[in-house]
């Protein structure tokens, strides 16, 4: 027999007590009677010879009492076999890599490697080891079933072998990302893997475990508690790190073009030191992104650790290959290099098809003009035809958007279905009933009637389509607000006879104000009122102009006109807006050319930071990739982050094998007593010796007959 | 067979080797006046085949002849036994009243044998009374605790001896032991000089025992005490630990014998010993007494008392005559 809490058999030595107070008890039950006490005076018990213990059934049973309670509290078993002998008690050990941007400082990558071959070399035999490299993603280097597949003495070797084949790339950390996915693979070989029951689960987190590493993912992530983290953090040499983010100009309109002439050639940098930084003074060079140099201007800028100030920089002269800004004076130059691609003058063009009069302000067109004007680089470009033989298919064609407001004739009908179907949006406005016709036209169904509509005083928009990607911009609470917006007038049409047709907007009687009909690729977008003030106050709203451009933005005309981008990001390709495909390239930084398959729409090879070009028959167009701020925020967290996250931290290998081995034989120990409960038996046996006592003890200590002076 | 006849059968045949009465079976006798009969007669009879050698006859009955004594007294009785003459006193030597003080506090409520301290004592008394009144002496009863419960003059009519049983007989309920107040008492009440015997166990405080007695010996009486104790209480023969508890008080004490005995009697001892030394020193007659010692050797003392008392007596007349002559 065996005995789980062996200490508490120590409470065995208290049966001396009633051996003792039985040798000492007082013999009270003897009472005597005597004439007078005046000559005697009262006894100290002593004790009695051995051969002179009374209530020796008394005694025997407070003995046992005392024997049992110490039994049952050291809780005896009987030992099996323990299985946990035959198993190989081996550790499950996810080694996860960081091999962000962050790592490629000076030393690091080394350090972890060196790491790294601790942690192998210091494995067990039994051991299951995975290997997980991680910045942005986690990618298995090594899983548990190739190491088991290893001989015992290759595994290291090859192991750290594939492990010196890796560098750190350019992308972000996401931490959390990493360590759900050791989590994951540590609980899928778990499931895989029942006939190898290790007795330890750990991640070894090799990082420098910097503030910028993404933990979002374990949010919502159950952490197993039987898995522990062991870090290993890898130190940098040099605290200070400043790092640089483009930040997106001013809003300039030509009025303010003429106040401030500079602003077109300044660029706004955001300069961030980081929290722990020693150095707070830098200088910033800005040159072509193929010159090694710098230039002879530089700007100095004053940055105290944790803050960030914004500046203006001059861009300097133009380049058609693209620019970078150099930033000096940290420890640390991985992010030290911001790129810039140049970004050329997009010209819009815009046809409107309507026979008003551009300075009546009592028309559509007087609005549409002083809504589409120049905008940094983006340079609208107005064209108003008529709908009659003025209006050609090379202005349709050419048009980014198009905005109709008159009906059209059937030869420019064709035209215009064939552009929206091959992807472009049309905006229609309904200046009258009439238009009906038109819609019916364009397309295809012509059971489309529209009627002049009865307006009591005016109208509002009572419901919105705040999910349409045309109305998305306006789903913001205090951008949402139409209920200023006066509509007096407006054609009623019923849209259910148009197959797929989709109310965007109604008016609080439930009327159609505005709504798209797919057709193709792209799609008609009717406005049943004008924005002219006879109609409504559209056109004098702050809402008016966003709207335009957003339903340019929602005809792609901004698609891949994005020049700054970070790493990792997919790139969405600019459509040609041709019929027919044409060839693309993308040369990246590096100079490497990749092709680009006919109709592709996105490109996802941003690893490394630099500028890249999509380069095509008809031009090139330059974006330029660069680290992801976070990357640059290189203090180190602190653990009790991960700890609050509810992962349970070692900070190194602490519990040996044979720590291992005893836990797993306790735990089976422990596991072998709870099915036995033999404590169970024992308190029932203590209780039943209990009662016996107790009547025995009563049954002695009943009341004894007064003598006088007679002994019992 | 009558009572008289079953005592008569008692005193012959329970008597011991000495002749004497064997106390335990005398206490089966229910009637005290009985048991008194019992004893004095046997006394009478005892003296004949007294063991002991060179006993004095000489108690207040008889006296030795001495020329000069009318032969007509002389008890021929007793010649024969003894070879010696007598002369049988007569009444007017006597005449004496008796007070009999009995102690009934609770105290005298213990016996370890067979009957109590104060059966014992009362047998005690009605013995004295016994022989007195067939003496033609008045006889008086007191009893008290820690103050007089009973008192009864000295009488010697008929009917009255039965009368002085009867008291004798009632069962001690007093309290606890004060000699004191009772005897002060006593004093003031019995203004004839006469003889007091005190009947106690005397189990109380002797701090003002001598004072108390004084009480008694200052009004010119005779005092003679009969000490009487449970062999028990002399011996303290206990062997286990027990927890006694005070008659009286009804305290408890966790006593262990063997560990107090010796304490025990050198206490008894020195209470003893102050005890008779405070009654010589008052020319008191002290004697102690075992409950379990013949009731003739109690009456032989108290006649041994008497006749000494005497003979000083007689001394100090004859002495004061021859100076006055």
């Amino acid at each position: 027999m065996s005995f789980l809490y062996p200490l508490f058999l120590a409470g065995i030595a208290a049966i001396s007590l009633p051996i003792i107070l039985h040798m000492i008890r007082r013999n009270t039950r003897k009472r005597v009677t005597f004439s007078s006490l005046m000559f005697l005076r009262t006894t100290v018990p002593r004790f009695r010879s051995r051969s002179r213990l009374e209530n020796l059934p008394l005694l025997i049973l407070r003995c046992l009492i005392l024997c049992l309670l110490a039994f049952a509290f050291s809780r005896p078993f009987f030992l099996r076999a323990v299985e946990g002998d035959q198993i190989p008690f081996g550790k499950r050990v996810v080694l996860l890599i960081d091999t962000s941007a962050s790592m490629q400082r000076i030393g690091m990558w080394t350090q972890a490697v060196n790491e790294a071959r601790t942690v192998l070399e210091n494995a067990e035999p039994t051991d299951r080891v995975c290997v997980i490299s991680f910045d942005k993603n986690a990618i298995m280097l090594i899983g548990f079933e190739s190491w088991s597949e290893l001989s015992p003495g290759r595994r290291v070797p090859v192991t750290i072998e594939e492990i010196s084949g890796l560098s750190p790339a350019w992308a972000s950390t996401n931490l959390g990302n990493a360590l759900v996915a050791a989590a994951e693979t540590i609980e899928d070989d778990e499931i895989n893997d029942r006939q190898q029951i290790s007795g330890q689960s750990q991640v070894v987190l090799i990082s420098d475990l910097q503030q910028g590493g993404n933990l979002d993912a374990l949010h919502t992530y159950e952490w197993p508690k039987q898995i522990e983290l062991v870090v290993k953090p890898i130190k940098a040499k040099g605290n200070t790190n400043a790092s640089m983010q483009l930040m997106a100009k001013l809003l300039v309109t030509s009025n303010d073009y003429q106040a401030r002439p500079d602003n077109e050639n300044q660029l706004r940098i955001r300069i961030t030191n980081s929290a722990d930084a020693i150095v707070e003074q830098f200088k910033l060079n800005i040159v072509n992104v193929d010159s090694a140099g710098t230039s002879d201007k530089s700007i100095d800028v004053y940055v105290p650790p944790g803050h960030s100030i914004v500046t203006n920089v001059p861009s300097g002269p133009k380049s058609i290959t693209g620019q970078k800004i150099v930033l000096t004076g940290d420890d640390h130059n991985f992010d030290n290099t911001l790129y810039l691609a140049p970004n050329p003058d997009q010209q819009v063009n815009i046809l409107y098809i309507g026979s008003d009069d551009d300075k009546d302000p009592k028309q559509m067109l007087y609005y549409i003009q002083r809504a589409f004007q120049p905008i940094g680089t983006l340079k609208p470009h107005l064209v108003s035809r008529r709908a009659d033989n003025t209006l050609t298919d090379t202005d349709i064609i050419s048009a980014h958007l198009i905005i109709m407001t008159e009906p059209l004739p059937q030869e420019h009908i064709k035209a215009i279905r064939r552009e929206i179907e091959s992807g472009k949006s049309v905006f229609f406005v309904m200046k009258s009933a009439d238009a009906a016709s038109t819609i019916a036209a364009i397309t295809g169904f012509d059971n489309i009637k529209a009627e002049e509509a009865k307006v009591d005083e005016y109208a509002m928009l009572g419901s919105i389509e705040f999910e349409h990607p045309l109305l998305s911009l306006f789903a913001e609470p205090h951008f949402g607000d139409f209920t200023k917006i006066h509509f007096w007038k407006y054609r009623q049409i019923d849209i259910e006879n148009l197959p797929g047709a989709r109310s965007l907007a109604r008016f609080d009687n439930n009327d159609q104000a505005l709504f798209e009909v797919p057709l193709g690729k792209g799609s008609l977008l009717v406005l049943t009122s004008g924005w002219q003030p006879t109609d409504s106050q559209l056109a004098l709203s702050s809402k008016f102009v966003p709207l335009l451009y957003s339903i340019l933005e929602y005809n792609g005309v901004f698609d891949g006109r994005q020049s700054q981008y970070f790493v990792s990001d997919n790139i969405r390709i600019p459509q040609q807006g041709t019929s027919v495909p044409t060839k693309l390239q993308i040369r990246k930084p590096d100079n490497s050319l990749i092709d680009l398959e006919p109709g592709q729409q996105l490109f996802t090879e941003t690893q490394l930071p630099g500028i890249y070009s999509i380069e095509s028959p008809s031009g090139n167009h330059l974006f330029a990739v660069n680290l992801p701020a976070q990357e640059s925020r290189t203090a180190p967290m602190s653990l009790d982050d991960l700890e609050q996250l509810g992962i349970p931290i070692q900070s190194s290998f602490g519990v040996t094998l044979e720590q291992t081995r005893q836990s797993k034989l306790h735990s089976s120990v422990i596991e072998m007593e709870s099915q036995q409960k033999l404590w169970r038996w024992l308190l029932t046996a203590l209780l039943v010796v209990l009662i016996a006592e107790t009547w025995l003890a009563g049954w002695l200590t009943r009341p004894a007959i007064l003598t006088q002076g007679e002994e019992k | 067979m009558t009572k008289k006849g079953a005592a008569s059968n008692l005193a012959k045949n329970n008597g011991n080797a000495d002749g004497m009465i064997d106390p335990v079976s005398l206490m089966k006798i229910k009637s005290m006046e009985l048991r008194a009969k019992v004893v004095v007669e046997g006394f009478w009879k005892g003296i004949h085949r007294s063991p002991y050698h060179g006993f004095s006859v000489e108690f207040s009955e008889y006296r030795q002849y001495s020329p000069g004594d009318n032969p007509r007294y002389i008890d021929w009785r007793v010649y024969a036994r003894s070879d010696r003459f007598y002369i049988k006193k007569f009444e007017d030597e006597t005449n004496l009243r008796c007070h009999l003080l009995m102690d009934h506090s609770r105290s005298m409520g213990y016996g370890s044998g067979a009957y109590t301290k104060s059966q014992y004592a009362g047998t005690l008394a009605a013995t004295l009374a016994y022989f007195l009144f067939t003496q033609g002496d008045a006889v008086g009863l007191a009893t008290f605790d820690d103050q007089i419960r009973q008192y009864m003059l000295p009488r010697n009519r008929p009917g009255y001896l039965r009368r002085l049983m009867l008291t004798l007989e009632a069962h001690p309920g007093g309290g606890a032991t004060d000699l004191g107040p009772p005897l002060k008492r006593i004093a003031e009440i019995i203004t004839r000089r006469g003889l007091i015997v005190l009947i106690s166990d005397l189990l109380t405080s002797l701090e003002r025992l001598e004072s108390d007695l004084n009480y008694l010996r200052a009004s010119g009486h005779d005092v003679v005490i009969f000490n009487v104790l449970d062999p028990a209480e002399l011996n303290f023969n206990f062997r286990t630990p027990a927890l006694f508890q005070d008659i009286e008080s009804g305290r408890n004490m966790y006593v262990e014998p063997s560990v107090v005995q010796k304490v025990y009697e050198r206490k008894l001892d020195k209470h003893l010993s102050v005890v008779k030394t405070t009654c010589r020193n008052l020319g008191i007659d002290y004697h102690l007494f075992a409950t379990d010692r013949p009731f003739d050797l109690a009456l032989l003392e108290f006649l041994q008392d008497r006749m000494h008392r005497r003979k000083k007596i007689r001394h100090v007349k004859a002495s004061t005559a021859r100076r006055t002559v």
